[in-house]
């Protein structure tokens, strides 16, 4: 039987510690081409929207061009808002199968907290919530193919990015 | 201390200026909750958030809590969303339909029309004769009208009617509100944050051409490498910004210290709104259709922006203290619009717009960086009021005129302009609404 909790653990991991660390280019390669990026946002105050198609979302990406172009943007050194770029981390738990794991492919659910430092205005915000990651085996590498992160507390600070998240 | 403190206002030697201290001094911020908040017309929110009967909206004015109620009826009321009894903000939800709001403290209920109809436990209660005489339905909002879907309130009796507020602004906002025969609405997705620098630092930056090819560059040259590399986030179908740069365009500026930039269209065929033309060009003429497709920013005095820079915005920016302000931001579309062309503004709309887009962080952060030096009387009087006066005439350009606007003083001409004489008008209306209470001060301080 897959050992679905060890490998979702071990790629999370390496998702965070890639975001903490800022090691973007790792990060990247944690996720395939044709990925989907998902930050949906709330309706109201217990409703979270559903469709990225018809609905607003925080982010929506559709494969990892997107990604990138955030990456590309936190590094030209041109954007008030990522200089200097803030120091965050990441912590991860409650990994919960969704579903039925199959060989190549399974959805976990896991709960988040994430700290970010913003060392220009030397202050501290807080952002938590709960993923789906949808893990898929790629010659003989695990990738995300799929991560929909939902923000619980969505009266954001000023700033957010997806090294937040 | 007088007005002359803050704003300094010479038009004749072609000076306007704005002091430091009008975005960082906590006394100003209480005054302006009475003479600025508490006076002006504010956005509430749309009819269209509000179709059924019993529907229900809450937002604010200022620091007021307000409750938008459709009743039974069907008509429209505004609300304090008080309680009468200990004051407890009656209804705790942001929307909803109920044809009744109970209190959550001691239990007194209201109707939809704002009516009293129930006080817990009344009879044995062994009230006074006079608790009778008391009015116990929710206190209304001392005005509330409607223009073209958008409902404002206004906390000050006396106030003109919001038609006469808007006056000739109307003109162009109704470029925004007049995209589809059946109106618009708020795309669902709740977008909001807080900033911390004052609120009219967003009123700056909205109407602000000349921050772009700086705040954002890094978000210009991502356009840039997705035109030229055919690389990134291409589903966004944005602009290449630089071409905005060789267009033309300009600021209207109107009374009540309403204003707007805009700046033709280079690529028309990448607005949501394209394959509506022909449509709106029978409904409103070609002129106007045109129009549309300019790139329009709008600041109704005091704190609502309509955008129609990327896909169509509607924004408001409330201060929570001097320093500290509150931005609700919603994506505005056609009632009806086509499942292909809303998905099209969805996306162009996050790719720029948001806490969480590529642009608007960038905003923020420069806000914030103004706040911090404000903190100090010292950066005085600022000198980002004056780009484009030499071009700045009286009344309307050409442009105004080919659809009828009348606007105070106009702007017309290449982009490099960036004219900030837009923002003169809304200062000049904070000052005037200003001045009296500043004045009061003075003479309390000399009888101290």
């Amino acid at each position: 039987m897959l050992d679905w909790k060890s490998i979702a653990d071990d790629v999370l991991s390496r998702e965070a510690a890639a975001l903490d660390d800022q090691r973007f280019d790792d990060w990247i390669d944690l996720f395939l081409p044709d990925c989907e990026y998902w930050v949906p946002t709330w309706i109201d105050e217990e409703t979270v929207a559903h469709d990225h198609t018809s609905q607003i979302s925080h982010i929506y990406y559709g494969n990892r061009a997107g990604l990138e172009d955030r990456i590309t943007r936190i590094r030209s050194g041109r954007s008030p808002a990522s200089t200097p770029i803030h120091r965050t981390s990441h912590l991860f738990s409650a990994l919960v199968l969704l579903g039925e794991a199959q060989d190549k492919q399974f959805e976990v659910r896991s709960s988040w907290t994430n700290h970010i430092y913003n060392p220009h205005k030397k202050n501290v915000s807080v952002l938590f919530g709960s993923s789906i990651h949808t893990l898929q085996c790629v010659d003989g590498q695990w990738k995300i193919k799929r991560k929909k992160i939902l923000i619980k507390n969505d009266f954001l600070p000023s700033i957010v990015d997806v090294y937040f998240l | 201390m007088t007005i002359s403190r803050y704003i300094d206002d010479r038009p004749e030697e072609g000076i306007f200026r704005v002091h430091a201290d009008v975005f960082a001094d906590p006394e100003l911020f209480k005054l302006e909750q009475e003479h600025i908040f508490g006076k002006a017309w504010s956005f509430l929110a749309l009819e269209s958030q509000l179709v059924k009967p019993n529907d229900y909206v809450t937002t604010y004015i200022g620091t007021t809590p307000i409750l938008v109620m459709r009743d039974g009826k069907g008509k429209l009321g505004g609300f304090l969303n008080v309680c009468r009894h200990k004051g407890a903000l009656l209804c705790r939800k942001e929307t909803g339909n109920s044809k009744f709001h109970v209190c959550s403290y001691h239990g007194w209920a209201y109707s939809s029309t704002g009516k009293n109809i129930d006080i817990k436990d009344r009879d044995g209660g062994c009230y006074a004769k006079s608790f009778d005489c008391d009015d116990h339905n929710l206190i209304p909002i001392a005005r509330f009208e409607t223009y073209k879907g958008l409902i404002f309130g206004c906390l000050d009796p006396e106030a003109a009617p919001l038609e006469e507020h808007l006056g000739e602004l109307k003109t162009f906002l109704d470029l925004a509100l007049e995209q589809s025969p059946q109106g618009l609405e708020f795309v669902p997705g709740r977008i909001n944050y807080t900033y911390d620098a004052n609120w009219k630092l967003q009123l700056d930056n909205g109407l602000d051409a000349y921050h772009f090819s700086s705040t954002h560059t890094s978000y210009v040259e991502l356009i840039r490498r997705r035109e030229v590399e055919k690389a990134g986030h291409k589903d966004a179908k944005m602009f290449d910004f630089t071409k905005r740069f060789s267009q033309n365009g300009g600021m209207f500026s109107f009374e009540n210290g309403h204003s707007l930039i805009w700046l033709n269209q280079a690529q028309p065929e990448l607005r949501p709104l394209y394959s509506k033309i022909p449509e709106i060009e029978k409904r409103v003429g070609v002129e106007k259709a045109q129009w549309m497709l300019k790139l329009r920013t709008i600041n109704i005095f005091p704190n609502l922006q309509i955008a129609d820079s990327t896909s169509l915005l509607l924004r408001t920016f409330r201060p929570i203290s001097a320093n500290k302000t509150e931005m609700r931001v919603y994506c505005m579309a056609p009632i009806g619009e086509s499942p292909e062309d809303r998905t099209f503004r969805i996306h162009q709309f996050e790719d720029f717009f948001n806490v969480s887009g590529f642009a608007t962080p960038d905003d923020t952060a420069v806000y914030e960086d103004c706040q911090t030096s404000f903190a100090s009387s010292q950066p005085g009087w600022l000198q980002g009021y004056q780009r484009g006066m030499a071009a700045t005439t009286e009344g309307a350009s050409e442009s105004a005129t080919a659809i009828g606007g009348r606007p105070l003083a106009s702007v017309e001409g290449p982009w490099i302009i960036q004219n900030e004489t837009v923002l003169q008008e809304p200062y000049r209306e904070w000052a005037r609404l200003m001045a009296p209470a500043l004045r009061a001060r003075e003479e309390e301080g000399k009888h101290a």
